[in-house]
């Protein structure tokens, strides 16, 4: 148009310079053509965009991270009722003895204020002599109460823990576990002129302990001492000692489940053979142990008999013992990874923990094989765990003399192996923090403990049950702290759904979890805690989380730029020409018109 | 307290002792093994080691085992296998030299690299699941990769042509899979002993790996106990096949090399293992019945064969069997130990010649065609001298005729035409409806699952050869597919020949003691063959077309763009004027020197251009700016690059 224009405008006015003016409107069609193009480039940029976007389900990072706040600042604390019962005491006020208590459990439990302790309510009811009853009940008060003058100061005879044991049950079986476990002490004052000065202190199979003796009205302040102590060591903490394993090393597999592999090492079946009948066994003495943890961990059990497994440590002849001796020190060598190939459990599939128990039977030229602990004496067990792998127990056979020249064949008596089991199970015990003796002793004095045929008492079973809770839902928070530290850092890693549900029900379990834990269900948040861990190990564990993106950014930019680059040089080059003719263009337009005012 | 907890423990005890007392005896898990030696025709040894593991029926499998290998039994009772069978190959059995017609060579020659067949007892739908997840938990125990017969196209479900008839069966092979020490030492990891005692301490891996051929077999089947509530027993019947050459001393050619135990393998079995219920060595000679046939029949003499003109044994054997055309020499290492080990030689005195039985057919597979795009699989069988005394002729129709079958699984990107299927009889193109009897054909799909055909072959008993071929099209893979070598071409499995009605066994003329070994060479068993591995050629991609693809369209794409837009905004008027005006000033660095050589011509002064020195400043200055743009791109773009 302009083109035309300027050819037909020159003779109009003698002003008109073509250089630098023009008469007509500059056109708006090219620039808007470019423009417009420029534009629909600059929109699709962001579907482009959108395009090569990997697919990243959102996941939930603040409830991640809220989670393990809040495990780090409180926590988890399980609501627990303890009730000590004073009997046969004269003149003793239920309110001072409680007050009393409370600040010696306080000062016990001050020391350490860890995950699944506690959140003690404590009741103190004082029977005298001619069963009266004064109670001080906790503020939240139970619908448990004790009936008073059920308990007889004759019905603790020495001698019977264990008929105690079931009538303590009897005379609080009432309680209703509503909020938390019920557990008391009973102390008992004889005062039995004849009587020494003994004071003793047993703890029972269910969750009751008692303290019997004479004079202990005297004896006042110790023996609230040891009521506190009981509560706290024994019923909080399970008479588990602060250095000894912690409860990070649960040996349980993230998907709650621990395999039990039993293997009896015949180190030279040329010299003796040894086989055990271990189906019995499992179905006699294991059954009611696995049974007793089933909230805790579901448990299986193997058994399998190995031939030609050497140890792979050294032992020595000692003379005066008549047999072969290895010491502590060679314990990190004595498992032979190389003869010994225990870990053939396809039944064990993905996480599960499979705890190694091994009976080493030695070769004919170590036996009979001791194990010598640092203070020289020798080991009574014979045996020794490694902590989240098993236990070993060195059996030496009865008759150590090679008799003759082809091998026997034997079997392992019941007896044997039943003493084999108990020290199976008291490996276990330590495996899990446990002391495997039935003493308790502190500077207070000693606890007798009575123990289950089921392995744990379920006292014990209830700190596994807390420590258990807890140990999850740290490992679930740590993990999917892990998680979304690992999917923020990197961008192009491709998330599935799967994953952010996992994730997702994860968290709940775990907050699920942790309202149980206050509301003192102690089995049912034991149970989503597990759940929440498994989850979170899921997802962690995904196969899918493993295939990083190679859809890099190089990659990205590798095949785009051939295209993009030279297009868009020429787009936006069009368009900043464009505007700027038509800029010049106006100009002249607007000093054509003027020029054309001024004349 | 612990008093009373060992007496509770113990009154446990006896409670489910009487239970068991109650419930019978059981039967307890037994393991045996054996060695088998044979001297080959063409101067070789064979070795066949054998070891039978046992478990009763019982409901605690997987959970409490003495002698079976805990492994396998949780294998069987997670996957619900039935049958199965693995075997790890390296090395070609010759069927000419080593036998075609025997239980050995039937049962052990395999195909290279690894070969898998499982029968499920799940339901159909869940076949496939138990298939896969069995692979990988096989792979993780053997140390190989068989988890990639996970991937539907490795595998198939033959339904008649493969043997064990049943519609669970999967069978699948790794053609490629190196075979070596690293698959040996888990499966002796299943022999209570291991290689430290009895006959498998003769495992010496070089002496293994030197040889000729050697397969690795592990068999289980689940034996039915027939009880209501109990579960099933298990057998494992673990083989490893050598071939071996024995190194000779003598110099006649024509002498058969002696050997002993302790050259061969260079160890000795110095004793039994003693867990095994039977350990027995045998030594099977063929050819001794023209020189034996007449005057053996008494015991005495039967004896006195491991001494004689022809050969020599160095241990007398306990007991001599008399099989339908070879001698059976049984020892028992168990008088072996530590000073006196038990090695045994074979010593030949003069030179001797035997021949093999061989199958009624010998078959071979070669490829047809050239070029990248076709070609065609032919597998020839020819008849082979033995044929017209073998027994097993199926008279029909007063016809002789020998039935053979033919399995085959083809990858998919081998796309097989079956109508191109052309069957030879004696050099004569036969109808199918003549030759074939029974076809069933699978076809493959791409990228989803692989081919197979099996066929049932009716011949004439006096055939000399059958020419079968098949043309196929090679198929393109995906970028993704091909494997990190892929010039060097791709496997395809060997085909089975089998014939159905040919069964070899060992015919021994007195009753034997119960060795698994001897009985299991007493059953009878389909005579079968496998074929060659078929390597062919792909078409292989330059794997960098991809970015060349992308960075030429993508230029064309551009200049195709940049054109248009410039089109678009152009104005033809106006340059034309300016072009006009321009040629008028006559500027432009040629132009002017081109009118600076008229001007020198014509003899005229120039007239210079005003404008001319203005605009090559500006362009001068474009230029500049221009290549301080390239060069902070790439600068830019170096940074960019290094800081990642």
């Amino acid at each position: 148009m302009e083109e035309i224009s300027d050819r037909l405008n020159p003779g109009i006015t003698p002003e008109f310079d073509p250089k630098t003016m023009r008469s007509t409107k500059p056109g708006l069609k090219r620039l808007f053509i470019t423009s417009s193009v420029l534009f629909s480039f600059l929109l699709g940029v962001p579907f482009l965009w959108k395009s090569v976007e990997i697919y990243r389900s959102p996941l939930p990072f603040h409830d991640i991270d809220s989670l393990s706040d809040q495990l780090e600042s409180t926590p988890l604390r399980f609501p627990c009722n303890f009730h000590a019962v004073f009997v046969g005491f004269r003149s003793t006020d239920p309110d001072n003895l409680r007050s009393q208590i409370q600040d010696g459990i306080n000062q016990l439990t001050h020391q350490s204020s860890q995950c699944g302790s506690c959140d003690f309510s404590l009741s103190v009811t004082v029977q005298n002599r001619e069963d009266q009853c004064s109670d001080t009940l906790a503020h939240s008060s139970t619908t448990c109460s004790y009936r008073c003058g059920v308990i007889k100061r004759n019905g603790f005879s020495v001698g019977l823990d264990d008929t105690v044991d079931e009538s303590l049950n009897d005379v609080f079986s009432g309680c209703s576990e509503n909020s938390g476990k019920m557990y008391s002490v009973v102390v008992v004052n004889k005062e039995n002129a004849n009587g020494g000065d003994e004071v003793k202190a047993v703890v029972g199979k269910r969750r009751h302990a008692w303290i019997v003796g004479n004079g202990l009205e005297e004896r006042y302040g110790d023996i609230v001492a040891r009521v506190s102590e009981i509560f706290v060591q024994v019923f909080m903490n399970g008479g588990r000692e602060e250095d000894s394993i912690q409860g990070e090393f649960m040996p349980v597999g993230s998907d709650g489940k621990i395999v039990l592999s039993f293997s009896l090492l015949n180190s030279n079946p040329r010299d003796w053979v040894y086989d055990w009948d271990f189906q019995r066994i499992d179905e006699a003495l294991l059954a009611p142990v696995t049974k007793a943890l089933a909230p805790i961990a579901n448990i299986t059990v193997e058994s399998q008999v190995l031939y030609h497994t050497p140890k792979s440590s050294f032992s020595s002849w000692d003379k005066k013992l008549q047999s072969y001796i290895f010491r502590t020190s060679d314990l990190p060598f004595f498992v032979n990874s190389n003869e010994w190939h225990l870990d053939t459990s396809a039944g064990a599939s993905g996480r599960s923990k499979i705890l190694q128990f091994v009976v080493y039977i030695p070769s004919g030229k170590e036996c009979p094989l001791l194990l010598q602990l640092p203070n020289v004496e020798i080991s009574k067990t014979n045996g020794f765990i490694s902590p989240m792998w098993g236990g070993v127990i060195v059996w030496n056979p009865g008759n150590c003399d090679k008799d003759s020249e082809s091998p026997s064949r034997n079997t392992i008596s019941l007896q044997d192996l039943e003493q084999i089991v108990e020290i199976f199970l008291g490996q276990f015990r330590q495996l899990f923090g446990f002391k495997s003796e039935a003493k308790y002793t502190t500077g207070l004095g000693t606890y007798k403990i009575l123990t289950s045929e089921r392995g744990f008492t379920e006292w014990e079973l209830d700190v596994l049950s807390r420590k258990h809770t807890c140990f999850n839902l740290h490992s679930c928070s740590t993990t999917l702290g892990s998680l979304s530290r690992l999917v923020r850092s990197l961008p192009r890693m491709i998330i599935k759904d799967e994953i952010g549900e996992q994730v997702k029900y994860s968290l709940k379990a775990a907050k699920l979890a942790q309202s149980n834990a206050s509301l003192g269900g102690y089995s049912s948040s034991a149970s989503s805690s597990r759940e929440a861990r498994s989850l979170a190990e899921n997802a962690f564990f995904h196969p899918s989380i493993m295939s990083v993106s190679y859809f890099s950014y190089e990659h990205c930019f590798a095949v785009y730029s051939p295209f993009f680059l030279p297009v868009v040089g020429h787009v936006v080059l069009a368009a900043v020409r464009e505007w700027k003719r038509y800029k010049q263009e106006k100009a002249k337009y607007l000093t054509w018109l003027t020029r054309k005012k001024t004349t | 307290m612990a008093s009373l907890l060992r007496s509770l423990i113990l009154l446990l005890i006896v409670q489910s002792f009487l239970v068991a007392i109650a419930f019978g005896s059981k039967e307890v898990e037994e393991f045996s093994e054996a060695l088998l030696l044979k001297p080959l025709p063409d101067r070789k040894v064979l070795a066949h080691f054998h070891f039978e593991n046992r478990a009763p029926p019982s409901n605690s499998h997987g959970r409490h085992h003495h002698l079976f290998p805990k492994a396998i039994s949780q294998l069987v009772q997670k996957f619900r296998v039935k049958e199965m069978e693995l075997s790890f190959t390296q090395g070609r059995w010759n069927h000419e030299h080593w036998g075609g017609f025997d239980p050995l060579s039937s049962m052990n020659a395999k195909p290279v690299g690894v070969e898998l067949w499982a029968v499920f007892d799940v339901p159909q739908s869940q076949v496939d699941t138990s298939w896969k997840n069995l692979t990988h938990a096989l792979s993780g125990l053997f140390c190989a990769s068989i988890n990639f017969l996970e991937s539907s196209t490795s595998y198939a479900a033959p339904t008649w042509g493969f043997g064990p008839n049943s519609d669970k069966l999967r069978y699948g092979s790794l053609p490629r899979e190196a075979v070596c020490t690293e698959n040996l030492t888990p499966w002796l990891k299943l022999l209570p002993c291991r290689d430290k005692d009895g006959i498998s301490a003769l495992m010496n891996r070089p002496s293994v790996y030197r040889g000729f051929y050697h397969s690795q077999r592990l068999h289980l089947s689940t034996v039915e106990s027939g009880q209501e509530g109990l579960g099933s027993g298990i057998v494992l019947e673990q083989t490893l096949t050598v071939v071996l050459q024995p190194e000779t001393t003598s110099v006649e050619s024509n002498m058969q090399p002696s050997w002993s135990l302790s050259s061969l393998f260079g160890r000795q079995v110095v004793g039994r293992c003693v867990l095994a219920k039977s350990s027995n060595v045998y030594l099977q000679l063929e050819g001794l019945l023209g020189y034996e046939s007449k005057n053996v029949d008494t015991e005495i003499e039967a004896h006195q064969l491991w001494k004689n003109a022809e050969f020599e044994l160095s241990l007398k054997p306990e007991r001599v069997i008399r099989e339908s055309c070879s001698f059976l020499f049984i020892f028992d290492i168990d008088k072996s130990s530590d000073s006196e080990p038990f090695d045994l030689g074979l010593t030949w005195k003069r030179p001797s010649k035997w021949s093999c039985q061989q199958a009624p057919l010998h078959s071979s597979r070669f490829l047809m065609g050239s070029g990248n795009e076709r070609g065609a699989i032919a597998i020839l069988l020819k008849a082979t001298e033995s044929q017209e005394k073998l027994s097993g002729r199926d008279l029909t129709n007063g016809q002789c005729t020998i039935k053979a079958n033919i399995f085959q699984i083809f990858p998919w990107y081998i796309k097989v035409y079956y109508h191109t299927l052309q069957i030879f009889v004696d050099q004569q193109q036969k109808t199918d409806s003549e030759v074939l009897k029974k076809i069933n054909v699978s076809p493959s799909t791409d990228k989803v699952s692989s081919g197979m055909m099996e066929m049932m072959l009716e011949l004439p008993c006096e055939v000399k050869s059958v020419a079968i071929s098949i043309e196929y099209d090679k198929g393109f893979l995906h970028i993704d597919e091909y494997p990190p070598d892929a010039n060097q071409g791709f496997d395809i499995p060997s085909a089975l020949i089998s014939f159905p009605d040919h069964h070899a066994s060992l015919d021994f003329q007195e009753e034997l003691s119960n060795s698994p070994l001897l009985s299991s060479l007493k059953e009878k068993s389909l005579v079968r063959s496998y074929t060659e591995v078929l390597l062919v050629p792909l078409t292989t991609p330059d794997f960098s077309m991809p970015y060349n693809v992308i960075t030429i369209t993508c230029t064309i794409f551009a200049l195709y763009f940049g054109s248009l837009l410039n089109v678009l905004r152009r104005r033809i008027g106006e340059e034309e004027r300016f072009l006009k005006s321009q040629a008028g000033k006559k500027t432009g660095g040629l132009k002017q020197l081109l009118s600076r050589i008229t001007a020198k011509i014509r003899g005229r002064p120039i007239e210079a251009p005003s404008s001319s020195e203005a605009e090559s400043s500006v362009l001068s200055s474009k230029l500049i700016l221009k290549i301080i743009l390239v060069a902070g791109a790439a600068a830019a773009w170096q940074y960019f690059s290094t800081d990642e």
